[in-house]
């Protein structure tokens, strides 16, 4: 009985070490943090995301998609811990659904629409009625129905009456950085993306770009997904791109602030 | 399952641009079938692995390949497009497509049929007094005609299915360049699953009716 | 015909430097000694290392000229050993096949074709698919598709080598029928001694790519290398004999072989020409030293032995009864009957061994 006793003892302390100890951890470990983002938010995430990491535990590992594409995945059940879209319908669709987790739903940025053209073009665009030239015969623009870059583009043409003319000329294409490449290639004679994205490329010249009052409200909404493991860290991630040095990197790329 | 208009405008375009490039790659790969199978000279290996490389290779590897072979800013794009022609983008380039893709397969089968023709029968053509030409038409053709056949069915059905290198050649424009895979694959970015669906069982359909044909003209050349 | 070519094969090189002048020439040599390769350079379906061939003063090949005709312009006709009828093809389509080439030349077809196809007796299968013919109607097929191409050279690879010995007997009718009717050279690839004796004039005895002999068939056969290469074959002996009378009651014929000897053969009606073709094996024949008496054999005839060759326990003999026989016996029987060169004996053979041909 004396013995059974002091074995039972031993064992209760080695136990409570170790959950003392998995305690600690749990709040105390690193942990790698999945990002789903929109194509357009790859730069700027990449050069955030080294000046976070030299700060914190903490890393992060990003997935770049068109938001309607990432959305879809997150749908599925994919294991991403955090959603940064370039428009509000994609994180509605999420919310409704009840996929994000209450009260860390903010949105973050806002951004200009441009038309682009290849860097060595010879025709003269400097109006989106321009695009009805014959000459241009080819537009690239991410796929108008379901990305938001082209539902952004697409809605502006249709407000400006222009839209049933350029559809029959539109190559729909993955998301914003394909359409900033197919425009590089020359391949197309124009194309439409976000003001950050031309800004990255040497290779494309903005020819118009689309007023902030006459054109479509670009709102990007962050949020930690309902079944993230590591919301901890990932909150920790969120307030980094709320902070001030955060929010200077993205000005200086181009994308508007919201507070 | 819906059957709208567009379902039948997708399925139209598909078939006829994959019959058109089906009968594009047939001369071709006659031609070069009957060298492969009947001649030899230095390096014909080369020639060889690079008419199969298509067949090996990613789809969006050759379709990379293209698109630099065809785009605007190369010298044959450049001068395509200053007679007119584009390639890229355009049902032309569904066109290409499909021929690169399916012709390693053609090609095989034909050499193939061709080496299963006795040689000594061509000889002895010759010896009575016949052409090369005649020989060909005459004696190799009609004895091999089976697996040409065969061998266009395999290419067509190739063609339809291709995908890789037809998105990036061509891009997966609706009305324009789509195909039945590029347009099953829009649907599923869209979530329109029905119309997904529906694709989906034209082309099952299609496949399974021309690789049966395809086997069951192998199976009979056989038997004879 | 002049025929001088090199060409390096598996494990040896045929080399050939010959000229020759017969209606019927034939290449005898045992199996894998280059016999069709030749046949196949002749008809420029191989090439030629180094040599020349010519016929009738016309120069198909020669590496020294840089003269290299197609097979197209060479005016050969060609039978290979396997028949090679086009398939797909009707009996009537492959047999005019080169037809064409005469009837653009000028000359009447139909003539020519209701000849041929009398003397091969091939008009009933005109309309027949060629795959529902017996080996021997295909063969009979492929030499009337190799002769109405007007060929000036006829080749023949081993045509019968892939028929049965019942079948080889029947054909071979017919080749001498083409020999004599239409007078067209023929190179007779074989290596069987029947064929050599029926048809040729002149043979080549061809052995691993080389020449090793050459002259009128039954002298160049007498030779070791033709005697002793071929085991398996059935040594026949050939003659020419002319009917005399048959009993249809005995089962017996008698035919003239030359003056004073007289042979019983198997019970035939009279045929139509009275000189014809008989044949018997050197194995079916006994030697014998004394007149036997009480034996069934129907023919037994005196004859002088010329000439006794030994090798390896066989002895090919050579005996003179009113023509030349061949005789084979086995080495222990010529040491047994002390026979040799000079002496009188006896030929005994059964009238059943003796064949038509």
């Amino acid at each position: 009985m004396f013995l059974y006793t002091q074995i039972m003892r031993k064992s209760v302390s080695v136990a409570a070490v170790f959950f003392v100890l998995a305690w600690t951890q749990t709040s105390a470990r690193a942990d790698e943090i999945l990002v789903s983002a929109a194509a357009s938010l790859t730069d700027v995430l990449k050069e955030l995301s080294s000046g976070y990491q030299s700060k914190s535990k903490h890393t992060t590992k990003f997935n770049f998609g068109p938001s309607n594409g990432l959305a879809r995945q997150i749908e599925e059940g994919a294991l991403a811990d955090i959603f940064f879209s370039a428009d509000l319908a994609q994180m509605d669709t999420l919310d409704k659904n009840g996929r994000l987790e209450p009260g860390t739903r903010k949105n973050l940025l806002s951004n200009q629409l441009v038309i682009i053209v290849p860097a060595d073009s010879k025709l003269a665009i400097s109006s989106p009625k321009d695009l009805l030239k014959p000459d241009v015969k080819k537009i690239a623009l991410a796929e108008p129905a379901s990305v938001p870059v082209g539902v952004y583009s697409s809605k502006y043409l249709t407000n400006e009456g222009l839209w049933d003319q350029v559809k029959p000329k539109v190559v729909p294409v993955q998301d914003v950085r394909a359409t900033l490449a197919s425009v590089e290639s020359g391949n197309v004679e124009a194309g439409f993306v976000y003001k950050t994205d031309a800004a990255i490329s040497k290779k494309v010249k903005i020819v118009y770009e689309v007023p902030i009052d006459k054109g479509p409200k670009i709102t990007y909404p962050v949020a930690i997904v309902k079944d993230s493991k590591r919301k901890d860290a990932a909150r920790d991630f969120l307030n980094y791109l709320s902070s001030s040095a955060a929010k200077e990197t993205f000005k200086k790329y181009g994308f508007g602030v919201l507070d | 399952m819906i059957f709208s208009f567009e379902t039948w405008q997708i399925t139209l375009f598909s078939i006829s641009v994959g019959l058109a490039s089906t009968l594009l790659i047939l001369p071709f790969g006659i031609s070069l079938a009957w060298l492969f199978a009947r001649k030899e000279w230095p390096l014909k290996s080369v020639l060889e692995t690079i008419v199969l490389l298509p067949l090996v290779m990613p789809p969006v590897s050759t379709g990379l390949i293209l698109l630099k072979i065809f785009g605007r800013r190369s010298p044959l794009g450049q001068w395509l497009y200053e007679r007119g022609i584009e390639i890229v983008f355009n049902w032309k380039g569904v066109l290409i497509a499909m021929s690169v893709m399916s012709f390693p397969l053609l090609v095989r089968s034909v050499r193939t049929s061709f080496a299963e023709v006795n040689p000594r029968l061509e000889q002895i053509a010759a010896t009575l007094g016949a052409s090369p030409l005649r020989i060909f038409f005459v004696i190799t053709m009609p004895l091999a005609y089976k697996g040409i056949v065969a061998g266009a069915l395999l290419a067509f059905s190739r063609a339809l299915g291709e995908f890789g290198a037809t998105i990036l050649l061509a891009g997966n424009i609706p009305g324009q360049t789509q195909t039945l895979s590029l347009a099953i694959y829009n649907f599923v970015q869209l979530g329109k699953d029905s119309e997904a669906y529906t694709l989906l069982g034209i082309t099952v359909a299609l496949a399974f009716l021309f690789v049966w044909c395809s086997e069951w003209l192998l199976r009979s050349g056989k038997r004879t | 015909m002049k025929l001088r070519c090199r060409i390096p094969l598996a494990t040896f090189e045929l080399n050939i430097d010959v000229t020759f002048d017969a209606r019927v020439t034939a290449i005898f040599g045992p199996s894998g000694s280059g016999k069709t390769t030749l046949l196949d350079a002749i008809a420029g379906l191989r090439a030629i290392a180094d040599g020349e061939i010519e016929i009738d003063g016309r120069v198909l090949f020669s590496s020294a000229r840089g003269i290299n005709l197609p097979p197209q312009q060479r005016g050969v006709g060609y039978v290979p050993q396997e028949g090679a009828l086009f398939p797909h093809l009707s009996v009537r389509k492959n047999i005019i096949f080169g037809a064409e080439r005469v009837m653009r030349a000028g000359g009447s077809r139909d003539i020519k074709l209701d000849y041929v196809l009398d003397i091969l007796e091939i008009r009933s299968l005109l309309n027949r698919p060629v795959t529902k013919l017996s080996g021997g109607e295909a063969q009979r097929v492929a030499v009337a598709r190799a002769i109405l191409s007007r060929p000036r050279l006829l080749l023949l690879d081993e045509p019968l080598a892939a028929l049965d010995i019942g079948l080889k007997e029947r054909i071979l009718p017919y080749l001498v029928r083409v020999r004599d009717e239409f007078k067209i050279p023929m190179i007779y690839v074989t290596h069987n001694l029947t064929e050599v004796l029926s048809l040729a004039d002149w043979v080549l005895m061809i052995q691993q790519g080389k020449l090793v002999a050459q002259g009128i068939p039954r002298e160049a056969l007498r030779s070791a290398h033709a005697l002793f290469q071929l085991p398996e074959d059935r040594f026949e002996n050939v003659f020419t004999v002319s009917f005399m009378d048959s009993n249809r009651a005995a089962g017996t014929t008698r035919v003239r072989l030359a003056p004073g000897t007289e042979l019983l053969i198997p019970y035939s009606e009279r045929p139509a020409n009275p000189n014809f073709e008989i044949r018997i094996s050197a194995d079916d024949i006994i030697v014998a030293t004394q007149n036997p008496e009480g034996i069934s054999a129907g023919n037994v005839v005196p004859g002088t032995i010329r000439t006794i060759d030994l090798l390896d326990g066989q002895a090919m003999l050579t005996v003179f009864a009113g023509e030349d026989f061949y005789v084979r016996l086995t080495a222990g029987a010529v040491s047994r009957l002390a026979l040799r060169e000079e002496i009188q004996v006896f030929l005994v053979m059964k009238t059943r061994s003796f064949h038509l041909l």
